[in-house]
């Protein structure tokens, strides 16, 4: 009775045609939704057209938040669990300091301008300097435990910020200040196709973010240090890395990027709950397990595309089927093609 | 010796304690205490605005010398987890209760699904429920087609026990058709898109609405159900309504699902249409959840409007002195006012019934089910054999700037004071 390892594993090595059976399935299925969708959008653009904005929209938001799973997951191999719930921390915290300015949400005044760029940089460097702690105290001393031991802390680090966000405002759904510009004036409608500037905003911002990120790693000399611990970090210890460091600053910038997901996702949707980030970073490391665990390209595409797939799916299949269809892909990739799309990138052993 | 001295103080002092503790919490010369619970949702503001009305009704009583000199003491239990009314939750505030000897009877729940897991586990026990709010029709009765088929029943709740709970209000099966009567005969809206939140009052209601709006001829351009725990995004589904023609939309369902934000997102997507839903979103958290949306939102109230009802005034007043904050009266305050004041009335007969002694939770049952003519805040009516009040009205309410939010009997915003719902007609289908 063969086990289940190894009958995956036989599975997996099976191959047609000089491709292994389960990239076959993986680009059958793949063809197969390509196709439908296809069909869709030929038979009402405008539709298709205004559900690719919006799936747009989220999707950036969810790259955001990939990003930050697939650098731990790459350079110290843990899901960080919690990471949904820096990313909600980045939302209350934000939508708190913003309650201290006079902001104005029926028009878009120099005072909400201000706030703006004040508290967004504000907010990525105080999660940033949250995550690093949390990195210090629940998950370095644990660095050479069995890799079961961090996971679990993870699990209850995401506990703790969540009943910590729940005593601080409360269970139920708070309102976020609504002081991006909108209403008539900042909205138009493109053969049929519904733009607001919120739309755009999110989509511009993360672009921006994540070149910030892309320039960062492979242009200075910290985000060398970075590639390097995640590719061997005793290789990269022997040439006089400071792995310690290294980890945290890991830990800093996808807190940076969490932390602005969560003000973005807060100004965009002007709504949110504590345990927003349970769901959130589940889809987040969806895509970035989608995209390619560790690959940071990868985090990126997987994220826009899962944001594309769920609003897709939503409107085409309905909205009942959505949560199956993301997860049934997490599911799928790790069966058909677990380095997903664009490869891993995780330790050498 | 000292030690049997000691023993006997003792015991001397316990006895006096447990004389004087039987008799503690009422004027000299009361008879004892009775209690009365009430399961209630009070982390929202809907609910802890109901417990209020029960409290008001209870403290009036006991400054009126109590009930046939009893003293009634009242606990309010809450039923929420997570911020949210929770079954579980109230299965075990109801299993307090039913522990307890002392408590003879409870106002509540809110939410239909909270009583659908509750009356189970009261009727054996024979404990009477009078809730002020609960609006599934199935709870009580079967419904008749158009109307979708129950999907639980009345019956199987009570399983062979006598019937033990009672509302004041009326049903779905009429709150939703009354809306959806609205909408068509007076808006002259004859295609509608629904969204529910897919819990048994939210579905229930939609559902009625829909059977009703199509039997009047008109169209129904989508229907999408959403969870609360993964939705935060309802703009597709508003926009697939939009471009499938709707020209209003109707929500099945309650604030803390999330009921309102739909109507915010409406908003962003450009989309200006009137919002209609139930009860579930005539509260101060849906105005709030609409953010910057709230005029053009039309509700039900499974009941008839207190300022309707000539002598609710003075009852009124007399409760917004008592309880004086912006969000202590809500939708259901009244309601709640009643049943405690129907509840006492049943205990007081059962009083006598038991000869001035502490009745059983059976004979307040049955005196509550001989209620008859009960003059209350929100009109005279009696019970039906199954439950129900023969009180059948649905008031109709819509969201308008108001200039004195005190004088409003619908509720407002928490953080925009002045908007508020403000009562527009009501149907009493006690004719038909």
């Amino acid at each position: 009775m063969e086990s289940g390892a190894t009958a995956l594993k036989r599975f997996r090595s099976l191959t047609m045609g000089g491709m292994t059976l389960p990239d076959y399935g993986f680009y059958v299925i793949s063809a197969a939704a390509v196709v439908l969708l296809a069909g869709e959008a030929v038979a009402n653009p405008t539709a298709f057209v205004q559900i690719t904005v919006f799936g747009v929209a989220d999707g950036a938001m969810y790259a955001l938040v990939a990003l930050g799973y697939t650098m731990v997951y790459g350079i110290i191999e843990l899901i960080n669990f919690a990471h949904g719930d820096v990313f909600t921390m980045g939302a209350y915290i934000s939508g708190a300091i913003l309650g201290a300015f006079s902001i104005n949400e029926n028009s878009f005044t120099a005072v909400n301008l201000v706030a703006l760029v004040i508290v967004f940089p504000m907010v990525m460097l105080f999660m940033g300097a949250i995550n690093i702690t949390i990195e210090r105290i629940a998950y370095r001393p644990l660095r050479n435990a069995p890799r079961l031991a961090p996971l679990i802390t993870a699990i209850g680090m995401s506990f703790v910020l969540e009943g910590i966000m729940f005593m601080w405002k409360g269970p139920a759904s708070i309102h976020f200040p609504d002081i991006l510009p909108h209403g008539p004036g900042f909205q138009t409608t493109i053969y049929g196709v519904f733009v607001g500037f919120k739309d755009v905003f999110v989509v511009v911002t993360a672009i921006f973010l994540v070149a910030l990120l892309a320039i960062f790693i492979n242009r200075t000399r910290l985000g060398k240090a970075m590639r390097a611990t995640a590719q061997d970090r005793d290789a990269a210890q022997l040439m006089g890395i400071d792995i310690n460091r290294t980890i945290a600053a890991t830990f800093f910038i996808g807190a940076l990027l969490a932390g602005a997901g969560g003000m973005i996702w807060g100004l965009y949707y002007n709504n949110i709950f504590y345990n927003l980030g349970f769901r959130t970073g589940l889809v987040a490391f969806t895509a970035a397990v989608f995209g390619g665990i560790g690959n940071i390209p990868g985090a990126a595409i997987g994220g826009l595309l899962i944001g594309l797939i769920a609003a897709y799916s939503d409107s085409y299949v309905g909205s009942k089927w959505t949560e199956i269809v993301i997860f049934g892909i997490l599911i799928g990739v790790l069966v058909f093609r677990p380095t997903g799309l664009l490869g891993m990138r995780v330790p050498e052993k | 010796m000292v030690r049997a001295r000691g023993l006997t103080v003792l015991i001397a002092a316990t006895v006096v304690a447990f004389a004087c503790g039987s008799t503690s919490g009422g004027p000299s010369g009361s008879k004892g205490t009775i209690k009365i619970g009430s399961d209630l949702p009070v982390c929202t503001t809907g609910g802890q605005a109901t417990a209020n009305g029960v409290k008001f009704a209870v403290d009036q009583k006991n400054a009126a010398g109590g009930v046939n000199g009893y003293t009634i003491l009242y606990q309010s239990f809450d039923d929420c987890r997570q911020g949210a009314y929770s079954a579980d939750a109230g299965v075990e505030n109801v299993q307090s209760m039913l522990g307890d000897s002392k408590f003879l009877g409870m106002v509540g729940p809110y939410n239909s699904a909270v009583a659908k897991a509750e009356i189970p586990i009261a009727a054996p026990q024979h404990f009477v429920m009078i809730s002020p709010a609960n609006t599934n029709p199935c709870l009580t009765k079967e419904v008749k087609p158009p109307i979708p088929a129950c999907t639980f029943h009345a019956a199987d709740l009570r399983n062979g026990n006598p019937n033990n709970y009672w509302r004041v209000v009326t049903t779905d099966d009429y709150q939703g058709p009354a809306m959806a009567d609205y909408f068509y005969k007076t808006l002259s809206i004859h295609d509608v898109g629904i969204i529910d939140d897919s819990t048994v009052y939210g579905v229930g209601i939609a559902g009625a609405f829909e059977a009703e709006f199509k039997n009047l001829g008109g169209t129904v351009a989508g229907h999408s159900e959403y969870q609360k725990a993964t939705t935060s995004d309802w703009k597709s589904i508003l926009l697939n309504l939009k471009n499938a023609g709707a020209q209003a939309v109707y929500a099945g369902g309650t604030d803390d699902q999330n009921i309102c934000i739909p109507r915010k997102q409406m908003k962003d997507i450009g989309w200006n249409a009137p919002y209609g839903g139930g009860d579930g979103i005539e509260t101060t958290n849906c105005i709030d959840q609409a953010a910057g949306n709230e005029l053009n939102m039309y509700s039900t109230s499974a009941g008839a409007d207190a300022t309707k009802i000539p002598g609710a005034k003075s009852t009124i007043d007399a409760f917004k002195k008592a309880f004086p904050g912006p969000n202590d009266f809500g939708g259901y305050t009244m309601q709640a006012y009643d049943a405690a004041n129907a509840l006492m009335a049943a205990i007081g007969r059962s009083i006598n019934d038991a000869n001035g002694g502490m009745p059983t939770r059976e004979q307040v049952r049955a005196e509550m089910a001989k209620t008859k003519g009960f003059v209350g805040v929100i009109g005279t009516y009696d019970f039906d054999q199954n439950g129900d009040t023969t009180l059948k009205i649905v008031s109709i309410y819509l969201i308008q700037q108001v200039s004195d939010p005190s004088q409003s009997t619908g509720v407002c915003g928490s953080k925009a004071t002045t908007l508020c719902y403000v009562w527009k007609d009501q149907v009493n289908y006690a004719s038909s």
